[in-house]
């Protein structure tokens, strides 16, 4: 063994790749020996090799500060993080399921709100968010489908089961990151790909062009997508470029497109106007149309709201899936998945307090130094409290901050996140992370084999957000034992 | 195949960087090798790269000499001068970063690097020592960009205003080659017999077209022919008229093409009349004047007709 690996400890939490006694567990047995003897030079190698590839590959993402936004290089930690196959088939069926829910959640509540009728959950919470918009009421997408493009984020507790944390059903970016994370470790590490049979992401693109092309309200054999980008200095304009490219779709910012006083979505191209089928759009939807949402929006397209209306253009994801992406709504999903596909869900949610209802809250204040508390409505790790790691004075302003808005917090148990071997410097060690899958809807369900896991590089934090200061690493779907 | 005006826009726009990149440092390159042979009392200098680049307003207002360190920072990597080596190659990656799905997936990671390589070497590459490594290194990595563009790019659109992109900008750079080159050597009191072929010899070389020039027309680098070669020389891919042509080749199919065309053709015709043989330095002067006038009325016509946003 190289001396890299010495002192691991894999018994603190629940180790991805070691068991608490300190073995590889099944799928990471391999690697893990292969890396344990690799010289400690040739580790450093590989290491720098990884993060030239990533310089190369110009893969960054941006971080906006007070000083203006700074490109930086993706963080990325070679050694993969492994799953067996056969534990992650129950997961990927618990994720469809999932989905399906949420997608026959957003279709109710724009249409009959079958479920508000049935008490399922107070009517105010769905219809007084700022997440529900009315301009979407009584749309019928294809398929039922609203939230085509999911990103749903797990977590592996310390009894080594994995929770559904939250779902992102806005414009979840993550998935160029887990694409390129393969592209690297089969660049530096690839002979373990020889005796290893890993799930391929790398079909990812072809995947949800077919989810996007299902969408298309024309019936023609190669439809026109647009992945619509609000510019070069969004976080995520690497991945809209990326995800265009893969799919040959175009990349457009609102200002390529228009509409038509026939309702319809064009694109303005050297040779003239060309109708656009579909449209992924990676803008927030309060700014895809300044007609129908914020009049001051230089990134949409203004009319687009009364193309898709009008069934001439498919918006992925639709506006208004965000009405089931709130951490109040989350606290619902359970019971949306026995309401509405009568069955019981095959992967837990976390225990969620909801700070508006009043035992909940009484309980959250009286347990601040043991509870996550978030906002309902924040994400990239914004405005989060984690109790046991914040300060007294920190607590006390959640505090009040729940008081004067109990609607916006709910609060969490902190859980034991699980851990993988991570490089810090020039040792190995543990570190905590979570696991983001994509899930796409059209026609199918389809899930990423795996998906993007992120790291929290500093030691003890949970926070894996790449905007502060998350890594991640590959993640790997291994067949077979 | 579609190709939005916006994205042919930066398509247009990076080739002409990396063109301008490529061009600056070739003219660079020339002019160092050549300054080196010149005796030290020849009243050729430094600002004659700064009059061919049409610079002097911007160089005046940040130096007040002409000397060698100063014209070449302003060349390699004065950030105020939006066509210094280190801001072209800037320009281009910003073009590719907007366009990369449209082009080779090996493109943004070329160009990448040879920004990465400009920000961390141009600095340190103004004085003589590193200064040749440096060029040639910008020369070699944008020829890697455009090979590997001509290798594997898809002939549709993208490729037709890359091509427009660097052929008009290599036109653009040949002409003022000419021009201040003509005007330096021609505008002197006297000739020097010893020194001018030099000097000649260096511009066919900034336009790496020396042995061409001697294969054609044989081993006296002699002015009007120098002029007419690079001028008029159809095989040549640095002469004005090849440019001229490969621009109108790739006019021909676009829609809406009709203004463009005519100015290409009308400056065709132009070129094809021209004989440097009867003319003086102020009639040269005159008729590349006039090619530049050209030039720049049909970048403005490419830029109506596909790239400003439409009426809808």
């Amino acid at each position: 063994m190289n001396k890299t690996w010495q002192g691991y400890n894999s018994s603190l939490f629940y180790d991805e790749l070691l068991t608490s006694s300190g073995n590889p567990r099944t799928a990471a047995r391999g690697m893990i020996n292969f890396l344990q003897r690799l010289p400690e030079e040739e580790i450093n190698e590989r290491r720098s090799a990884a993060e030239l590839a990533i310089r190369d590959m110009g893969i960054s993402f941006t971080v906006y500060t007070e000083g203006g936004n700074i490109d930086r290089n993706w963080p990325f930690d070679i050694i993969p993080r492994t799953i067996t196959a056969k534990e992650w088939s129950k997961i990927s069926l618990g994720l469809q399921q999932r989905t399906r829910a949420l997608n026959c959640f957003i279709d109710d509540i724009y249409n009959k709100q079958r479920i508000l009728a049935d008490q399922l959950m107070p009517a105010d919470i769905v219809l007084e968010s700022t997440n529900y918009k009315p301009q979407c009421a009584g749309v019928s997408p294809r398929y039922g489908a609203w939230a085509h493009i999911c990103g749903s984020d797990l977590v592996r507790n310390s009894n080594g089961k994995f929770y559904v944390l939250e779902d992102n059903l806005r414009v979840p970016s993550g998935v160029s990151y887990m694409l390129e994370n393969r592209e690297i470790t089969k660049r530096v590490l690839p002979e373990l790909f020889e005796n290893y049979s890993i799930q391929p992401v790398d079909d990812y693109p072809s995947k949800l062009y077919q989810t996007l092309a299902s969408l298309s309200p024309r019936e023609t054999r190669k439809p026109c997508i647009a992945v619509l980008t609000p510019g070069i200095y969004n976080s995520a304009y690497f991945e809209h470029a990326f995800l265009a490219q893969s799919m040959g779709a175009e990349l457009v910012e609102g200002s390529d497109l228009h509409t038509g006083d026939d309702d319809c979505v064009y694109m303005r191209t050297v040779d003239g106007p060309v109708k656009v089928d579909v449209v992924y759009r990676r803008i927030d939807e309060d700014f895809i149309d300044p007609e129908a949402f914020r009049k001051d929006s230089m990134l949409g397209v203004p009319g687009i709201m009364r193309a898709w209306k009008a069934g001439n253009v498919a918006i992925a994801n639709a506006p208004g899936s965000g009405v089931a992406d709130d951490k109040v709504i989350y606290a619902y999903v359970p019971d949306m998945i026995r309401y509405y596909l009568k069955q019981e869900p095959l992967i837990d949610s976390v225990k969620t307090y909801l700070c508006m209802i009043e035992k909940d809250r009484e309980y959250v204040l009286a347990n601040l130094d043991k509870l996550v508390v978030k906002p309902a409505n924040e994400s990239g790790g914004y405005g989060i409290m984690v109790g046991p790691h914040a300060s007294a004075q920190t607590r006390r302003e959640f505090a009040a901050l729940i008081e004067n808005n109990p609607r916006n917090y709910i609060a969490q148990p902190t859980l034991s996140l699980s851990t993988a071997p991570t490089y810090i410097d020039h040792t190995v060690e543990p570190r905590h992370l979570d696991l983001r899958p994509f899930i796409l809807q059209g026609k199918d369900t389809w899930v990423t084999p795996g998906g993007l896991t992120r790291v929290a590089m500093t030691k003890g934090s949970l926070v894996v957000n790449s905007s502060q200061g998350g890594g991640s690493k590959d993640t790997w779907i291994v067949e077979g034992n | 195949m579609t190709m939005l005006s916006r994205v042919a826009e930066r398509l247009y726009w990076m080739a002409r960087y990396l063109e301008r990149a490529e061009n600056t440092a070739r003219l660079t390159n020339a002019y160092t090798h050549l300054i080196m042979d010149l005796p030290r009392d020849t009243q050729v200098g430094w600002e004659v790269l700064i009059q061919m680049l049409d610079a002097e307003p911007v160089y005046t207002k940040r130096y007040r000499v002409f000397n060698e360190q100063n014209v070449l920072r302003f060349l390699i990597a004065d950030q105020e001068n939006a066509s210094s080596i280190s801001n072209s190659v800037r320009a281009a990656r910003e073009n590719v970063r907007t366009t990369r799905d449209v082009l080779p997936e090996e493109t943004w990671e070329h160009v990448n690097e040879l920004f990465i390589y400009t920000q961390e070497t141009a600095e340190k590459s103004i004085g003589r020592r590193h200064r040749y490594e440096f060029l040639e290194q910008i020369i070699s990595r944008c020829q890697m960009v455009n090979g590997l563009l001509m290798t594997t790019l898809f002939r549709e659109h993208s490729h037709r205003f890359i091509k427009l992109g660097h052929l008009l900008e290599r036109a653009d750079m040949s002409t003022r080659i000419i021009d201040v080159g003509a005007g330096a050597i021609l505008g002197r009191a006297e000739t020097n017999q010893a020194i001018d072929p030099l000097l000649w010899g260096s511009m066919l070389k900034s336009l790496s077209a020396m042995s061409a020039y001697r294969h054609k027309i044989g081993p006296l680098v002699e002015p009007n022919a120098v002029v007419n070669f690079i001028f008029k020389e159809a095989r040549l891919p640095r002469t004005v008229y090849f440019c001229l042509t490969g621009i109108l080749e790739e006019l021909q199919p676009l829609s809406n093409n009709g203004d463009a065309i005519q100015i290409v053709e009308s400056a065709l015709q132009k070129l094809t009349r021209f004989d440097a043989e009867n003319m003086t330095l102020a009639q040269l002067h005159q008729f590349i004047d006039q090619l530049q006038i050209s030039l720049n009325q049909l970048d403005d016509a490419i830029n109506t007709a596909w790239f400003l946003p439409m009426q809808s």
